[in-house]
């Protein structure tokens, strides 16, 4: 009895289930805060070969992103830029801009398991799912959340698990399509102190249906909430001196 | 077994009564006639299926690398492609072959990106009849194009202008390149017609960033009739070894049913034609031999073998069915062989509907070009012959069983 008891008292704290909206802006804003420059390493594999690109990365508020290529030398310069729901990529060699259509959303994003979806979806899991918690994981100590899409939205992703750590981390996104089968998997490990901030570092994006593939992520450095001017995010400047 | 004797006194027995054999002979000749008819339509059916489904896009047999036709993944290609083609082209059972690039790609006039599918062709080979590019006079190679006319009005792209291609390459790269649409094609493809940038072979393997590789290799073979023994061998070439290689029938099996289905409606027709000429021979030989009661009796009085007589009575019937059979043998293969040429316009048939239609991603024609296999008429002659037997054993049977002392009181 009193072991219990006892138990009770020390699972107590832990056991208390988190302010799930208060977890969710914090996930939301973990990589980008009100702005932020960042360079990512990302290493796409799949069964027959790897590619590895450098990227430059800034982002303003929840609509503006710009990802301009640095290495490997044949790519440099392409870049992709979202503002709101659109999405242009520029391609330095032809010195062509050009909006993805949305029948090409769910395309590769410059050949990684990441789609062009990705790029301007990342910040309406607020606004698209109900979220609540959903049971305790032990091994990570943290609490897995279920977000499931609200009806009227129209969208990929059916339902999302994200495992929170007790510190507030994200340790593991499933998300499962429309049919409620799992599509893919990302981790999130490498926890680093990045621009003042203690965030996972290195993401690995597992697709469920094809073996041997996955593409992965690391941050290298990052800046958050530097003042970053108006036209980084247009088109104009998307084509000049890249 | 039949002397000519016996043929002889059995052709002059049948045009005792000219006239009613002369209706049974044009009964038996116009339901052959008819079922030739609808044979060489049936056949045109076939042919036309066959021919619009493999001859743009499918072939008769396709090779791949195993899993691209679930993923279509840029880099699960055939290695060696051209080595392939060659081969394949010098064998004897090969009519063409060629070699296929597809990739995704946005393509852009102006800023707007569109999704299309770049196919990279051997234009040579595609540019032949009834192939993907039958007609298409435009060269292509030199950065120069043909987009699907639906996909260019969409985009709205004219001949002649420029259009920028961003896909994926083979290693992950991204392939983008400036390229001239020097045409607006319309193929019997939907899929081409609606997504479709047709661009050289060589031109599309450096853009995805592929070697001398191909995402298909589609063969036409030269007797259609024989492509699963076809592909089996093919699939045996040292060339193709670890390729998949697939019959159109194992590629289009929902197409595969259409066709037995018409098989299956050619019997039923034979049957038809089995009936009409036994009701002709049965009715046309009861009453001659019935006529004949008297006459019957009297050869048997005068010891003519029963035997002999049943013989007589079954050459006539014979005679009687074939002469209809070659008849409408004649009819029917000069109406087929009279609308072949030109072919029936069904849409003129109709009244001037549309000259095509759309169906399972393909446009089909509305001409179709009747045409006979020599087994068609052996089978309708061998069908009505078969038949005077059958309907000619009762008659037989009766005469030769006739008491000749009662016979000759009738």
């Amino acid at each position: 009895m009193q072991a219990m008891l006892l138990s009770l008292v020390l699972a107590g704290p832990a056991a208390t289930p988190p302010d799930v909206q208060a977890l969710l802006r914090r996930l939301d804003d973990l990589y980008r805060s009100k702005s932020s420059i960042a360079r990512i390493e990302i290493l796409a594999t799949n069964p027959r070969a790897t590619r590895s690109l450098r990227l430059k990365a800034w982002t303003r508020g929840e609509e503006q992103v710009l990802v301009v290529i640095e290495a490997p030398p044949r790519e440099v310069g392409t870049a992709t830029l979202r503002v709101g729901e659109n999405l242009w990529n520029y391609l330095p060699r032809i010195a062509r801009t050009i909006r993805v259509p949305p029948s090409m959303m769910l395309g590769s994003w410059m050949g990684t398991d990441f789609t062009n979806d990705d790029l301007v979806k990342e910040s309406s899991l607020r606004k698209d799912f109900t979220t609540r918690v959903d049971r305790r994981s032990e091994s990570p100590p943290g609490w897995w959340l279920a977000l499931e899409v609200k009806p009227e939205v129209v969208g990929r992703w059916a339902r999302i698990e994200i495992l929170v750590s007790d510190g507030d981390l994200p340790v593991e996104e499933r998300h499962f399509d429309r049919k409620g089968r799992l599509a893919r998997t990302m981790r999130f490990d490498e926890v680093k102190l990045l621009g003042g901030r203690r965030v996972p570092s290195h993401i690995v994006l597992t697709p469920a249906d094809t073996e041997g593939q996955k593409t992965e992520m690391r941050y290298l450095e990052v800046q958050f909430d530097v003042p970053i001017s108006d036209d980084t995010f247009s088109l104009s400047r998307l084509e000049q001196n890249r | 077994m039949v002397g000519t004797s016996t043929l002889r006194i059995a052709w002059r027995n049948l045009w005792r009564n000219g006239r009613r054999t002369a209706l049974a002979v044009s009964a038996i000749g116009l339901s052959v006639t008819l079922v030739l008819a609808y044979d060489g339509i049936l056949r045109a059916y076939g042919d036309w299926i066959l021919a619009t489904l493999t001859g743009p896009m499918l072939g008769h047999v396709q090779a791949h690398a195993p899993v691209w036709r679930q993923d279509r993944a840029v880099d699960r290609t055939l290695g060696h492609a051209s080595r392939t083609v060659e081969t394949l082209r010098r064998d004897p059972e090969v009519a063409s072959a060629s070699a296929r690039v597809y990739a995704p790609a946005l393509a852009a006039l102006a800023e707007e990106g569109f999704a299309v599918l770049v196919v990279g062709v051997d234009e040579a080979a595609e540019a032949r009849p009834l192939r993907l590019l039958a007609g298409v006079s435009k060269p292509l190679g030199d950065r120069r194009v043909l987009m699907g006319r639906p996909l260019a009005e969409l985009m709205g792209v004219r001949e002649g202008d420029q259009i920028a291609l961003v896909g994926q390459g083979a290693d992950g790269s991204l392939a983008n390149d400036l390229f001239t649409v020097a045409a607006l094609l319309e193929t019997p493809v939907d899929l081409v017609n609606r997504q479709g940038v047709i661009m050289d072979l060589a031109e599309a393997q450096t853009l995805f960033a592929l070697s001398d590789e191909a995402h298909e290799v589609v063969i036409h073979a030269r007797d259609p009739a024989r492509v699963k023994a076809l592909a089996a061998r093919l699939a045996a070439l040292p060339e193709l070894a670890g390729a998949e290689v697939l019959d159109w029938q194992a590629l289009a099996p929902e197409m595969l049913s259409m066709v037995e289905l018409l098989r299956v409606a050619g019997i039923f027709v034979l049957v038809l034609v089995f009936l009409a000429a036994a009701a002709g021979v049965a009715n046309t030989m009861l009453m001659s031999t019935f006529e004949r009661t008297h006459e019957l009796g009297m050869l048997l009085a005068l010891g003519v073998k029963p035997a002999r007589i049943a013989r007589i009575i079954l050459a006539e019937s014979i005679a009687l069915g074939l002469s209809g059979a070659l008849l409408g043998a004649a009819l029917g293969i000069g109406l087929v062989a009279l609308t072949h040429q030109t072919g029936i316009d069904y849409a003129a048939l109709t009244g001037g509907g549309p000259s095509a239609i759309s169906f399972g991603g393909l446009r089909w024609s509305l001409v179709l070009h009747p045409t006979l296999a020599a087994a068609d008429v052996v089978r309708a002659v061998a069908a009505v012959v078969v038949t005077a037997i059958l309907a000619a054993l009762w008659p037989a049977l009766r005469a030769a069983r006739l008491q000749p002392a009662r016979a000759l009181r009738e």
